[in-house]
């Protein structure tokens, strides 16, 4: 850690060099930078590096004292944000009783429910399992004011004494509400600092995540001690989104991706240390002031400036030395049984999936009353979109699931297929290229791969979020990446076998073959060499190394698989999303999304994957139901599954780190006929349920009914004693 | 409770406790007099560390009771058992690697000794832990983390000690080091209970030994005896 704060240190002072030079340089060439400028773009930079701050500030506390990395900060921000324009704004209340009743209860509530309630059974669970729970914390946040606060109405979040009143700095006012942030923000970083290094239930919170138990020990109240870390952390992700608020308007995507500058931030402190964290959002709010102001990068890159944030945590996490990171966690491995799916199970596996398919969109199922009918465009638009995000769902399995590489990219993949496909077929829409499309992307998965195969857990997952975002705000919107973008022009419609898949009913069937064979491809990937070797570097990179599997070789194939799974569904994506917006349409947030799907249908069973084909199928269901009217609850039961349904699945891998899907499928296999093995081990889990331990054969107690009986068993007495009421309870 | 002088300060009866539903420990009696040291020695696996655990409240017994001076306290957590005065130094270096010499000093004043004290105590003691006051306690070396983790035992007068292998994985001459402070604190009157695999440290100071094999105590007595016992009992003749 010791090197990693000095590296950081080097790169903040070369960062911050190159900044000055630039404007220096720029100043030179004449362009329009004044003392007086300057002075304004800076103090705007520290203003926003102070926000920035602040959520980097309640990230560091939370890692430093739970081991847990939240990737709900921003999201808590923005529930808060939207609560606080509730109160203050549509209620009316002052906007100090609102900011109390926010920050100083809400804020600290929610931590201390989500310590209990989650992140206190995180403790023990893998890497991958923790960051999917904030992931699906995040969304989860997200769809709740989603819901609560319908988009259609616009909102504003007023500046805390005005935006009008304050310090006359000449050419400009400084707002009070800017200033008050600078202050607080800088107070609550050194106030932190304080804390956790000063006092001793600061050092009691670092304490516990070292060593839990010895904590106790010790004479510290660990539960009460965790519950104060996410209460503090809460308070400060709320403050931050109810200051930045007025700046960024009441948007939750914008609001939420402010979430990855302070990553970016806290990134340069190692993740730990708090003030090169502060540091760090500064520069960060410097850099990207003075870059906003005097470096023009055309239209073609008109998001560049917005970059500086993902960038740098790219550059930083692959720079950052990797050590100490998984202390003390050790995964638990909860898999008894793992059997491989036979190849014509997988045949029929995928069989049933067109079948269904086909018999939800062509209204074959008559459900009697319902009589659901075949799906019209509505339904199938709803149902095309979540199907090709499924298929990019799947290019996840054997990358997350099986080899533990954690990818937050999907949709960087995806959009670089798109990419590809366009380049190569152009309006032609000719299939065939789409096989071109898989290769082409695989080395482009490689590429990733290779930073990737020194990094691990919660470093991989935030380059691979950076990568994603530098990707849709320099790539994706550059005119020659997707030139249809604002030209009103559609994706072509794909071609194939000579069909032009132009009607949606099948296309969605064209989809829903191709997730076939993706499915299949998987049951016999999992069966292969690499499929054991993947598996074998998540469970330990040093045990697969010294068995002679090549660690980095394993890792890149698997990024290359990956990729060019994601890159074909990314066609297919292109295609639904018709005139694609590439920023939006391959953002991060759906990265985010699929993701969660992924993990809630349980990543690492191949068969499991087949449950992501039920959201679609469901999406489609649910909408045609709502046309035929009447079923309303039904219909808003659809929705919350479609809405909250992965979210509210993934939170429940805290108590079943198995996922539901595995537990359904141990519920559903011992049906098949054939499934006799599953059966067998259902039978011997119940038998050891049913018997209890002898004990000590009565010497110290009289024998219960249950031990007579277990006794009989033991000693092959067929016809067991059947036990009369209060038999042997007479001496007790 | 019982009004008699010979109050044992730690007393465990028909102790039955494990991990989930797997008992490690099947019925074990324990009594720790005041001002006396018990070693409790056996092999691996005999359940010795298991027992700590239920004294310190960190695993609850399936049946029995646990009694501090008296006091039933079944169900008490650890924490309020280590601010009551039950201090255990586990197994295997009881620091916190994270934090320096100084906030793992820190850690220990739940106990209602202030830091002040604590450090001034510790360092007393053991000099080498002042000249690392701000070094991250995980870059110690083994010896001078053990000794860390002895000082909460040295610093917060404890009412009752309970060392969890103490000599383990550390040199011959650390581990003399480490026993002379626990016959100095035995001889200053407090009571402690010693658990070890090897004999030959703890003989020196204890007052009474007992052998655990299987979950339960075979045999207690004087060290001297039992230590000759324990040979055969390694060697699986029990």
């Amino acid at each position: 850690m010791i090197l990693g704060v000095r590296l950081s240190v080097a790169i903040a002072a070369a960062l911050g060099t190159l900044a000055v030079v630039i404007i220096a340089v720029l100043t030179w060439k004449g362009a329009p930078v004044t003392s007086q400028t300057f002075l304004v773009t800076t103090y705007i930079g520290l203003f926003l590096g102070a926000l920035w701050a602040m959520y980097a500030t309640g990230l560091v506390v939370v890692y430093t004292t739970t081991g847990v990395f939240n990737f709900a900060q921003g999201a808590i921000g923005v529930f808060a944000a939207f609560l606080y324009w509730e109160l203050h704004v549509n209620r009316g209340w002052h906007s100090i009783l609102a900011l109390f009743v926010v920050v100083g209860l809400f804020a600290p509530a929610l931590g201390v429910v989500l310590d209990i309630v989650i992140m206190r059974r995180l403790r023990t669970a893998s890497l991958v399992v923790q960051l999917m729970v904030t992931v699906a914390i995040m969304v989860l946040l997200l769809s709740v004011v989603g819901d609560i606060w319908e988009a259609d109405t616009p909102r504003r979040v007023p500046y805390l004494f005005g935006i009008n009143n304050g310090i006359d700095l000449g050419p400009s006012q400084l707002p009070w509400h800017r200033l008050i942030v600078f202050v607080v923000a800088i107070a609550i970083a050194v106030s932190m600092r304080l804390l956790l290094r000063r006092t001793r239930i600061g050092t009691a919170m670092r304490a516990v995540v070292d060593n839990r138990e010895l904590a106790a020990l010790n004479g510290a109240r660990p539960n009460v001690v965790s519950s104060t870390s996410w209460a503090l952390g809460s308070m400060m992700g709320a403050l931050g989104g109810i200051l930045i608020a007025p700046e960024l308007g009441l948007d939750p995507a914008t609001l939420n991706n402010v979430v990855i500058i302070a990553f970016a931030a806290a990134a340069f402190g190692a993740l730990r240390n708090l003030p090169m964290a502060v540091v760090g959002a500064m520069l960060i709010g410097l850099l990207r002031a003075h870059t906003g102001a005097w470096l023009d990068f055309g239209s073609d890159f008109r998001f560049a400036h917005l970059s500086i944030a993902p960038l740098l945590l790219l550059f930083v996490v692959i720079a950052l030395p990797q050590a100490r990171l998984e202390v003390g966690r050790l995964a638990h491995h909860l898999r008894r049984h793992e059997r491989y799916t036979k190849w014509w199970e997988g045949l029929i596996g995928c069989g049933v999936v067109i079948l269904l398919a086909a018999a939800f969109s062509g209204g074959w199922l008559d459900f009697g009353v319902w009589d659901p009918g075949s799906w019209g465009s509505r339904e199938l638009n709803s149902a095309n979109e979540a199907m090709a995000l499924a298929l990019i769902g799947l290019s996840l399995v054997p990358l997350i699931g099986w080899a533990g590489q954690i990818n937050f990219a999907p949709l960087a993949f995806a959009g670089f297929g798109a990419f590809v496909y366009l380049k190569l077929a152009g309006d032609t829409g000719n299939g065939y290229w789409i096989l071109v499309v898989g290769l082409l992307c695989a080395p482009l998965g490689a590429l990733v791969a290779l930073p990737a195969a020194r990094l691990r857990g919660l470093y991989l997952a935030l380059m691979t979020m950076a990568f994603a975002q530098a990707m849709s705000l320099i790539f994706f919107p550059h005119p020659w990446v997707m030139p249809i973008i604002g030209t009103g022009r559609q994706f072509p419609h794909i071609e194939l076998f000579g069909v032009t898949f132009d009607d949606r009913r099948g296309f969605f069937l064209l989809m829903v073959s191709i997730f076939a064979i993706f499915v299949y491809a998987l049951v016999l990937l999992r069966r292969s060499r690499y499929g054991r070797r993947w598996m074998a570097i998540n469970d330990s990179q040093a045990a697969a190394a010294t068995l002679g599997v090549p660690v980095v070789w394993t890792k890149v194939v698997v990024y290359a698989v990956s990729a060019s799974m994601a890159g074909i569904a990314g066609v297919f994506w292109a295609t639904v999303s018709g005139n694609v917006d590439s920023v939006q349409g391959f953002d991060l947030l759906i990265g985010f999304n699929v993701v969660l799907l992924v993990a809630a249908a349980g990543v690492s069973i191949p068969m499991a994957g087949i449950f992501l084909i039920f959201i679609p199928l469901f999406k489609g269901f649910g909408l045609r139901l709502e046309d035929a009217g009447n079923v309303d609850y039904l219909v808003t039961l659809l929705d919350i599954m479609t809405t909250y349904g992965p979210g509210l699945m993934v939170l429940g891998m805290v108590f079943n780190p198995r996922g539901a899907i595995f537990e359904m499928g141990r519920g559903f296999s011992p049906i098949l006929p054939w499934r006799g093995d599953a059966r067998a081990e259902i039978a011997a889990e119940n038998a050891q349920k049913r018997e209890p331990e002898i004990g000590e054969l009565g010497l110290e107690r009289p024998f219960t009914p249950e031990e007579v009986i277990a006794i009989d068993r033991r000693l092959e007495i067929l016809d067991e004693v059947v036990p009369k009421e209060g038999y042997g309870t007479a001496r007790s | 409770m019982s009004a008699a002088p010979a109050t044992p300060l730690l007393e465990l009866v028909g102790i039955r406790a494990g991990y989930g539903t797997i008992d490690v420990l099947h019925g074990v009696d324990l009594r720790v007099m005041p001002g006396t040291v018990y070693a409790l020695l056996g092999p691996n696996g005999a359940g010795k560390t298991t027992t700590l655990g239920v004294t310190s409240g960190q695993i609850q017994p399936h049946a029995g009771s646990v009694l501090l001076d008296g006091h039933e306290v079944n169900g008490v957590s650890p924490d309020r058992l280590a601010r009551a005065g039950v201090c255990l130094i586990p197994e295997g270096r009881g620091i916190f690697p994270n934090l320096t010499v100084a906030e793992n000093l820190r850690m220990s004043t739940y106990a209602g000794v202030s830091y002040k004290q604590v450090q001034e105590r510790a360092f007393a003691q053991f000099p080498r832990l002042q000249e690392r006051r701000n070094q991250l306690a995980g870059t110690l070396s083994g010896g001078e983390q053990q000794m860390l983790a002895m000082s909460r035992a040295l610093s917060t007068d404890p009412a009752i000690l309970m060392l969890d292998e103490l000599s383990m994985g550390l040199a011959p001459i650390i581990v003399e080091e480490l026993y002379e402070q626990v016959a100095s604190l035995a001889e200053a009157g407090l009571s402690i209970l010693i658990v070890e695999q090897f004999a030959q440290a703890v003989l020196g100071v204890a007052n009474e030994a007992a052998i655990m094999l299987h979950g339960r105590i075979q045999r207690t007595g004087p060290p001297e005896e039992i230590a000759e016992e324990l040979t055969a009992a390694y060697l699986g003749m029990s």
